[in-house]
């Protein structure tokens, strides 16, 4: 029989997830608290749902023994339960020192996550100690506590769980969720009816002219409606705690599962795609020696197979979506609190919460763009006086935003400040002893620079945090996970880092090049553009290659020599996948494409195979592994060779052929 | 069989709950993760014993004790209240409202498995046999 001391070890994963839940909401609530000023009613729920955040993570903290987080969480717990029984206000410092506390907890849990040492908690518990039994300058409206939903309609109803219902999912929690959706529920309350079946009963208060039978669309609920003059004083709620509405109920109808496992689905997914190309394969040889009429037979189900099979390979992945709006959700706190600290004001806009994206990937971007968003603010937002100066509103704006565009999705942090100074960053990139091209640089030379390791180290033990991350690091992890960043400023106006990611790893579309006799698969979410060009069109310049390209020139990369590949092509012309964006793109050539498939990304761990460029392998079904090109690597291979001076149309023709 | 009803607004805690009392010999576990929650499964299912948070949105521990001791069907029902520790004026509020045993967060396994099997054992006394 496992012991008491490591018998809940087995649920660390559960609760760093729970953790994780209860931290986000709680920095929710805080944005709510601080925006309830003078609103008690608001202030009340607000102030509810943190202690009760806290309280449970007291409770699990304490429960996987750390006791750090235990002794934290019960401090703060301790705080809001004066505040709520009326011994202390809430007063500015006491909601700094909640947010104080809140960031602490999860520095504290992450440390545990990391196996780091954890950070000390004695300051802010003293400044939690001190704050009890204060009263202070918080501007709370004392007034009767005005209800605005109490003027609606009030509605009672009643619902009476059985077994079959509950069976069909029909509870009192849905029940009590939809009506929450409908109105405002002022009280939720079991009874006894006298034949001793239970039911719950809810007074519900809408807006004027909702028909709350029509809205519960056939969920056994019985309304009644009561008149306005019905409107009696009610019998004192219960008690506070028993009244419903809270928002945290929601996480209960959500199954969690295990990453893990659904990562093994995939994986059986990405064999099972595998197996399928092979199965095309061995079906295209028997071909001849089967009988027209039974082959169409044959291939209308390898057809229907194929569908079901990409069916099922999307339902896995739209099981591992998340709403990118996970990673926003605590931007807003850490907007402001670096905002007060830097003396500037800032708004934070926020757009495409509801865009989807991979749960890992979500996990992994949470840093870069927390990294981003600080940056925006300490260095990109004007304090309001500079502002003011150039003409600008004295409060900045920081845009963070997401949007998917096929098989990618784009994440952007913008902001109205300065601008990036070309001629600060060349500075201070020489200054570094960093390699900086001649002449002007373009935004991807620049970022290029912003993101050189070693362009920047005052950033990395930026502010008490601990987690700050460099550019460096962030460029790193966005091109880890097969995405690229991209930077657009314009001095005075602001800057936009642009950063598209894959929406999910694993299983993707790619188009198939060969060269010689290898095969080389490329993302399509990267391909911009297939084209062909002749061999005559491509001109040399010093070391490099380039062929023209709309209005300006495309640096070319042939694989052939790349790797050193006997190419086969006669023709004379050049297939040429276009990667990139702007003065990014490049062209990479091949002697003839292949086509599309779905392919199953197998990462190259050995670092014995591992080739820049090549980001992994996959099996066409042939039996064959074919390369999978690593666009981001092969951009940074062929800058740092082609990137010198790439003509602009009217110098093309003096190029020499 | 037994059934147990457990109660808690704490995924992990359910699950902690839960795998303590894996050692019970045939028994069969029921969750609810708010206080009505747990007396629709009162209501549904023949429960024997309830592991039972205080702290909870919706309707709060103490008022579903309340709620289940007033009701003349389960007024024997072993209820183990299982709350964070360190609130002693609440084990007071809770044994008043009717709790059969008190415990806290956190808690060990082996201590919470045992006041659960004492329960039932005696609930098995109890019951006059047919």
């Amino acid at each position: 029989m496992p012991t008491g001391d490591t018998f809940f070890d087995g649920f660390l994963d559960d609760y760093f997830a729970e953790s994780e839940e209860h931290l986000t909401a709680a920095a929710d609530a805080l944005m709510r608290l601080d925006k309830s000023i003078g609103n008690a009613s608001a202030e009340r729920a607000a102030v509810d749902d943190l202690f009760r955040y806290f309280h449970t993570l007291k409770a699990i903290s304490a429960m996987v023994e750390l006791r750090p987080a235990e002794q934290l969480a019960h401090h703060l717990e301790h705080y809001l339960r004066a505040v709520r029984e009326g011994e202390c206000t809430l007063t500015t410092a006491g909601s700094d020192a909640l947010i104080e506390g809140t960031r602490r907890l999860e520095h504290i849990i992450n440390a545990h996550r990391a196996g780091s040492p954890l950070p000390s908690i004695e300051d802010v518990l003293a400044r939690v100690e001190n704050l009890v039994g204060t009263r202070g300058e918080r501007p709370t409206k004392t007034s009767a506590p005005e209800d605005a939903t109490e003027t609606g309609r009030r509605w009672t109803c009643r619902f009476v769980p059985t077994r079959e219902l509950l069976a069909g999912g029909i509870g009192v929690d849905l029940v009590r969720k939809r009506l929450g959706e409908i109105g405002t529920i002022v009280e939720a309350a079991p009874h006894v009816l006298p034949d001793a079946t239970i039911s719950f009963q809810f007074t519900l208060i809408t807006a004027d002219g909702v028909d709350v039978v029509e809205r519960l669309s056939g969920i056994p609920v019985a309304v009644e409606a009561e008149t306005p003059s019905g409107v009696e004083p009610e019998a004192a709620a219960v008690e506070p705690a028993a009244t419903a509405g809270a928002p945290n109920a929601a996480i209960s109808h959500v199954v969690r599962v295990d990453l893990a496992r659904l990562d093994h689905l995939m994986q059986i997914v990405g064999d099972m795609v595998i197996s399928r190309a092979r199965l095309a394969d061995s079906l295209s040889r028997v071909e001849r020696h089967v009988p027209a009429s039974e082959w169409r037979a044959v291939q209308e189900n390898a057809l229907a197979s194929d569908r079901q099979l990409r069916m099922l390979r999307e339902g896995i992945m739209r099981v591992r979506m998340v709403p990118v709006g996970e990673i926003f959700r605590r931007m807003p706190l850490v907007v402001r609190d670096l905002a007060r600290e830097n003396g500037k004001r800032v708004k934070l806009e926020l757009r495409g919460q509801a865009t989807e994206i991979d749960k890992y990937l979500i996990e992994r971007m949470m840093d870069p763009v927390l990294h981003l968003v600080r940056n925006a603010v300490s260095h990109g937002i004007e304090p309001p006086d500079v502002r003011i100066a150039h003409g600008k509103t004295p409060e900045g704006t920081i845009t963070l935003s997401a949007a998917a565009v096929g098989d990618m999705v784009t994440l952007e942090v913008a902001d109205d400040g300065y601008g990036v100074n070309e001629e600060a960053v060349v500075n201070k990139a020489r200054q570094a002893g960093l390699i900086v091209p001649p002449g002007p640089l373009d935004a991807a030379a620049v970022l290029g620079l912003l993101c050189s390791p070693g362009f920047s180290t005052k950033e990395e033990t930026d502010r008490a945090s601990g987690r700050g991350v460099g550019m460096a690091v962030v460029k790193a992890m966005v091109e880890g996970l097969s995405g690229t960043m991209a930077l657009d400023t314009e001095p005075g106006h602001g800057t936009r880092f642009i950063i598209r990611l894959p929406v999910t790893l694993a299983i993707t579309d790619a188009l198939i090049g060969r060269v010689g006799e290898e095969a080389f698969a490329i993302p399509q979410g990267s391909v911009r553009e297939v084209i062909e060009i002749a061999e005559a069109d491509v001109r040399q310049l010093e070391e490099n290659e380039i062929v023209p390209y709309r209005d300006g020139a495309l640096p070319l990369v042939r694989l052939s020599r790349l790797f050193g590949i006997a190419s086969t092509a006669r023709t004379g012309r050049l297939h040429v996948f276009v990667l990139g964006h702007g003065s990014a793109s490049m062209g990479i050539a091949v002697d003839r494409i292949v086509g599309q498939r779905e392919i199953v990304v197998r990462t190259l761990a050995d670092a014995l195979v591992r080739v820049d460029g090549v980001s992994g392998a996959t099996d066409l079904g042939d039996g064959r592994v074919v390369l999978i090109l690593d666009p981001a690597v092969l951009a940074r291979l062929t800058n740092q060779r082609a990137r010198r001076v790439i003509p602009d149309a009217a110098a093309w023709g003096r190029l020499p052929a | 069989m037994h059934k147990i009803l457990i109660v808690d607004d704490s995924p992990t805690i359910r699950k902690m709950v839960r795998a303590s009392l894996q050692t019970i010999e045939s028994a069969e576990f029921i969750e609810a993760s708010t206080g009505l929650e747990a007396i629709e499964q009162l209501a549904v299912a023949r429960v024997q014993l309830i592991v039972l948070d205080l702290n909870m949105p919706d309707m709060h521990g103490i008022d579903v004790l309340r709620f289940v001791r007033r009701n003349a069907h389960y007024r024997s029902l072993p209820i183990i209240v299982l709350t964070t520790r360190g609130d002693e004026t609440s084990r007071q509020t809770a044994k008043n409202a009717g709790a059969t045993t008190y415990l806290t967060k956190p808690f060990a396994p082996q201590t919470l498995a045992q006041a659960v099997r004492d329960l039932l054992d005696s609930a098995v006394e109890a019951t006059p046999r047919a």
